[in-house]
């Protein structure tokens, strides 16, 4: 009985603690592009100068279709932040959302095997939001040139607000298929004072409706 | 919630309408372009063809409603996989924005009710598949009830004076959806509606 009522105090003390609050409308200041080449095997090493040999026709953004994960735009993101929900809304690409479950659930890919965003799951590490992503298709590339991945991807973001201004996203990337080993780098996003806007890609693309 | 408001959190099952619902009066414009939309099959519905559905349009599929102090956020599963915000901490409309598929909502408690506010609309958008229209001048107000911990009534009112002679009131309802998670539904991957909508 002791030992349970120890165990209460202790879970109640864990939820008590305040989580830190990345809250905000947040802009990628440190440059979109990954800059070290992604340690990749000798087939996605070729699939990604086919990429970049022909960006403009095959961009799956052009298209309107989700960036995935990895590859941000130079639009505003806002988190938007409960206990057991984080929400990233997104400006630009398809304006839509990722949803970070907080609740402890485990990976589930009944529903999407293999989707754009894949499926999202998170823990707080101190003050560190860590977010654990599987479940991915293989349409989406890591940046804007064409950097691609398999569908075992696997990414592990790290959410960090250093200071009120500024949010650190630290990335590690793992794909057995398509990469020799696991590669990480991390995007810096300064505090935006605006609301995000409005805007679909399907509005104002030709391309994307037929 | 902590802040004594009730919570709207969860996923929701696609609004429905309740029966004996009122026909809107529309002006002879609105009318007769409705009476073209519907013989044309809806051919030219924005919706096919993943254009936003706008506000008040009803899609068959799960929505989130996620709630802060702030704010309570509208995750859509489809038609297209976006969404709405409500803000709480705004209790005025932006001025001089351009005009939007969602437009700008506004929101506050009215008792156990959450009371959204919305206008600066484009003219884009269909209420339904019937095709009924509206102009910029369209102010939605829509009034979200948690009767129960299952069922979400949702009470919505058109107003536009360019289009509809009276608001048309809606009521309908959203059922709580205990047992799936959301799908991610991405409008554009294949999208082989557009292709098949030919019209009369």
């Amino acid at each position: 009985m002791k030992r349970i009522a120890i165990l209460c105090a202790l879970t109640a003390v864990a939820f008590s603690q305040k989580a830190p609050d990345l809250s905000g409308v947040w802009i990628v200041s440190s440059g979109l592009e990954i800059t070290a080449d992604p340690p990749y095997k000798p087939d996605a090493l070729k699939l990604w100068q086919e990429h970049k040999a022909n960006l403009s026709k095959i961009d799956p953004a052009q298209y309107c279709l989700p960036n995935g994960v990895v590859r941000m735009t130079n639009l505003p993101y806002k988190i938007v932040q409960t206990p057991a929900l984080v929400v990233l809304l997104s400006e630009g690409n398809t304006h839509s959302y990722r949803r970070f479950f907080l609740d402890g659930r485990p990976h589930n890919l009944d529903l999407d095997p293999n989707s754009w965003n894949g499926d999202s799951i998170a823990h707080w590490d101190k003050d560190t939001l860590v977010v654990d992503s599987i479940g991915f298709n293989d349409n989406t590339w890591f940046d804007d040139t064409g950097k691609p991945h398999s569908d075992e991807l696997h990414v592990i973001e790290r959410y960090r607000r250093p200071d009120a201004g500024h949010l650190e996203i630290q990335y590690t990337i793992e794909d057995p298929k398509a990469l020799t080993k696991p590669f990480t780098f991390t995007r810096e996003l300064v505090l935006a004072n605006r609301e995000i806007q409005e805007r679909f890609c399907t509005d104002t693309n030709r391309l994307a409706v037929k | 919630m902590p802040d004594g408001k009730p919570d709207l959190s969860g996923i929701w099952n696609g609004q429905r309408a309740l029966p004996g619902q009122e026909d809107p009066v529309m002006l002879p414009w609105a009318a007769d372009l409705t009476k073209q939309r519907t013989e044309n099959y809806s051919a030219d519905d924005p919706e096919a063809r993943c254009l936003p559905g706008g506000v008040p349009r009803a899609a068959p599929y799960h929505y989130q409603l996620v709630q802060t102090a702030d704010e309570v956020l509208m995750l859509f599963e489809g038609n297209i996989h976006s969404f709405r915000q409500f803000f709480l901490n705004r209790t005025e409309h932006l001025k001089n924005q351009p005009p939007l598929w969602y437009g700008d909502s506004i929101a506050h408690w009215d008792k156990d009710t959450l009371v959204v506010d919305t206008t600066g609309f484009n003219d884009k958008f269909w209420f339904d598949m019937a095709g009924h229209p509206h102009t910029t001048q369209l102010h939605v107000t829509e009034r979200y009830h948690r009767r129960d911990l299952g069922n979400l009534e949702i009470q919505v009112i058109i107003e536009d004076p360019g289009a509809y002679t009276k608001p048309w009131v809606i009521n309908r309802v959203s059922t709580l959806e205990t047992g799936i998670e959301m799908s991610e539904y991405v409008c554009n991957e294949n999208n082989s509606d557009a292709l098949h909508l030919v019209g009369k």
